[in-house]
């Protein structure tokens, strides 16, 4: 990425010789990307992040249709990253219908409510790969076989999927997909969109034309080498690392699970990517948990938090639980590359450490 | 030997004593926060997101809502400390935004700083800081904390008079006070702001908040309208009567009036006229001369004591009957179950609601909430009373 931010500092978009070495890095990054996903270059579009990536699938899906006053629905699962959930509530008051997807616990998602949906033609179906808070992994390939039936364009927010589960976009019946840059260590506020031709959208911006006119605007190449060189390092190592991710986390469950009794893994019974854990911990004030966590140097996170920092109940957990998400406190546990099984066990240590004694002062303050 | 506070005592281990602080955003607490760092505290910063400022449409108000919050973050980011955001909501609402409504509805004062103090942020502070193995919990009022070498600890006006914030720390349990660092309290004001500067803190240039935080309007009635059941008696009209019963006018709901304030009752009096009492049951408003404002006997309720051995029957305190007012001099005639005070010189607007603050001398020794103040039968001479 280095020499993009130095030497190389020529804008894509100029004709002279700068320019064009700044292109070339683009487009060399471009067709990089679209053979480790499987898709071809021009298919693949850089945005600024996952987030845009979203906005611009589900809004720039829903305004064609309402722009001329076509009745326009967009199908969402319920456990949708904030990024999709936010985008479908901006298309409804912008005229949309949106309809939630329920996912079950045990079940999963409820591909006959899906099917009915489908029935009515929407003008999207955003359904995640990955979830971000519990891991879950959602049926891509049943989904994606049934809006290509149905003649539905399928867009899937795959930030948490790539490089945790195979992600195969030859063999996906996918059409719009969202990757983030960072997620997999690359730079920040960076992300690509795949979008398969003859699939029309509009664009958030308007300008000069770049990236085909779907995300105008000067392009950011040591993002997007910083982009490709992420999902290079990530996808090369992506089973023996999935593979170890996957142990040490049931280890984790295991640990937490042997002292603390009344622990839940939410989304136990789905399948599950392998660098999330999500539990549910009894009786314990979520916030000073945090806070203890935290200061022990075990760092975690409770789902979303708003913008006060406090934390927010969480829809996804309210989504598969109902009534019964508010009984236990999640904590997400997120597992990287430097992982490993002491820091495991310190985890386990310090966190069953921390519940038992916010546990015993909050029975004394009874 | 009282000493003030100073560098801390380094624990078992060599480990430096964990504080917890209170921060709002503002410079005072903002202060507190970066003088614990100093004197080499390992200090940990919360600020407590007390209701949804989401509600609120005005955004420019100080030390509270996001921009509280967002201050505070800063100034801890720039100290090197970590913070966190307690989400105390629920029990602020339940505790002090229920209580305030239901006061004025009893046609009485509240005093909403004391409820949170008492009931919501240190008792919250204090069961956190356990939790996370704190030794102390800190804040920035104008207040001093001072501990003997025996162990005691006192609890004193602040050094800067204009500031002084003890009045509303009475209802302070004696475990809080126990382990309670008030690091700006040996500071005036002005000693604050420079402080500040000269820590670079981005709080250093900050306007005073004055309102009430969860009124930031300023017009507490637009609250009680929006929390009490439509055509609640507070808020309809009622008469306005003298206390020998003669209605003098029409009021356009009490929970609009507090004891002394003259505003708002129209004209037509021969002498300047006050409210003298609200009377939640009548729905009237007892308005009176300044005269008639004068009590001598005040009875309070909820009494909480700051000291170990609070003072008794017979006992000489000196009692503040409303923040800025000067601590006046009283005998105590009762202590429990409520705790009567005879002043020993008549106090205009002694005010239901409002708290009744005890010191002896700089000391806090306790408080309660006035239940009533005897506005006509003449206080006995002290000389008569219950001296012992």
């Amino acid at each position: 990425m280095e020499p993009h931010l130095a030497e190389n500092f020529g804008n894509p978009s100029s004709l002279h010789r700068w320019g064009r070495a700044a292109r070339n890095s683009i487009e060399t990054a471009r067709e990089g990307i679209a053979d480790l996903l499987g898709v071809d270059a021009g298919e693949v579009f850089f945005v600024r992040g996952g987030t845009e990536a979203d906005n611009l699938a589900v809004l720039g899906r829903a305004r064609p249709g309402l722009r001329i006053g076509d009745r326009t629905r967009i199908v969402v699962s319920a456990i949708e990253h904030s990024a999709v959930r936010e985008a479908a509530l901006q298309a409804e008051r912008e005229g949309a219908e949106v309809h939630h997807v329920g996912v079950d616990p045990e079940a999963g998602l409820d591909l006959a409510h899906l099917d009915a949906l489908l029935d009515e033609q929407p003008a999207l179906v955003s359904i995640m790969w990955v979830n971000n808070e519990i891991g879950a992994v959602l049926p891509v390939a049943e989904v994606g076989a049934r809006c290509r039936a149905a003649g539905v364009p399928y867009h899937t927010d795959a930030v948490q999927a790539l490089g945790r589960v195979p992600v195969h976009l030859a063999d996906s019946p996918v059409d719009l997909v969202t990757f983030s840059g960072h997620k997999l260590g690359g730079p920040k506020g960076t992300g690509v969109l795949v979008l398969r031709s003859g699939i029309k959208l509009d664009p958030l911006h308007y300008g000069g034309g770049q990236e085909d006119g779907i995300r105008p605007g000067t392009q950011d190449v040591a993002g997007a080498v910083g982009v490709w060189t992420a999902f290079r390092l990530a996808l090369g190592e992506r089973e023996s690392e999935a593979q170890r991710l996957e142990s040490l986390r049931d280890s984790l469950a295991e640990g937490l699970s042997r002292h603390l009794p009344d622990l839940r893994v939410h989304g136990a019974g789905l399948e599950r990517a392998p660098h999330i854990l999500n539990v549910g911990v009894r009786d314990v004030d979520g916030a000073t948990l945090m806070m203890a966590l935290d200061l022990q140097g075990v760092a975690v996170s409770q789902g979303s938090a708003c913008s006060s920092g406090a934390s927010r109940r969480s829809h996804v957990l309210e989504a598969l639980y109902g009534e019964q998400a508010e009984a236990a406190t999640p904590i997400r546990f997120s597992l990287g590359l430097g992982t490993d099984e002491p820091e495991i066990e310190e985890a386990v240590r310090r966190t069953v450490a921390a519940v038992e004694k916010i546990n015993m002062l909050e029975r004394v303050g009874r | 030997m009282k000493q003030p506070e100073a560098a801390p005592p380094v624990l078992p281990g060599g480990r430096r004593p964990r504080i917890l602080v209170a921060m709002s955003g503002g410079v005072d607490s903002s202060v507190a926060a970066a003088l614990l760092v100093e004197r080499g505290y390992e200090v940990i910063g919360v600020t407590m997101k007390t209701f949804c400022y989401e509600d609120t449409v005005d955004h420019g108000k100080t030390c509270c809502g996001l921009d509280g919050i967002r201050d505070a973050r800063r100034v801890a980011d720039g100290l090197g400390i970590p913070h966190y955001v307690f989400d105390v909501e629920e029990a602020f609402t339940r505790d002090v935004i229920d209580d305030f409504v239901s006061e004025y509805a009893q046609g009485r004062t509240p005093n909403p700083c004391v409820r949170c103090n008492s009931n919501t942020k240190f008792r919250d502070l204090i069961a956190r800081g356990k939790a996370l193995d704190c030794d102390g919990i800190a804040s920035g009022h104008y207040a001093r904390v001072e501990r003997s070498e025996e162990g005691g600890t006192t609890l004193l006006r602040g050094r800067d008079q204009e500031k002084d914030q003890a009045y509303f720390l009475w209802g302070l349990p004696p475990d809080v006070v126990e382990v309670l660092h008030l690091p700006v309290g040996d500071l005036t004001k002005e000693e604050v702001r420079e402080q500040a500067s000269a820590l670079g803190l981005v709080t250093a240039d900050k306007p005073e908040s004055q309102e009430i935080c969860f009124v930031p309007t300023g017009d507490y009635r637009d609250l009680l309208t929006r929390r009490l059941e439509t055509r609640h008696p507070a808020l309809e009209p009622g008469p306005i009567v003298t206390s020998d019963g003669t209605v003098v006018g029409e009021h356009d709901g009490y929970a609009g009036f507090t004891v002394g304030q003259r505003k708002g009752l129209g004209g037509g009096f021969s002498e300047p006229h006050f409210v003298i009492e609200v009377r939640s049951a009548t729905r009237e408003v007892v308005v009176g001369t300044k005269d008639e404002l004068d009590a001598s006997r005040v009875e309070v309720g909820e009494v909480n004591w700051v000291v170990g051995s609070p003072p008794g029957p017979g006992d000489e305190v000196l009692v503040q009957i409303r923040h800025r007012a000067r601590a006046v001099p009283a005998s105590i005639q009762q202590a429990s179950p409520l705790l009567r005070l005879s002043l020993h010189s008549p106090q205009s607007a002694v005010t239901p609601g409002q708290s009744a603050v005890l010191f002896s001398g700089d000391q806090l020794l306790g408080g309660g909430r006035i239940i009533r103040a005897d506005t006509r039968a003449p206080a006995p001479s002290p000389a008569l009373g219950t001296m012992q």
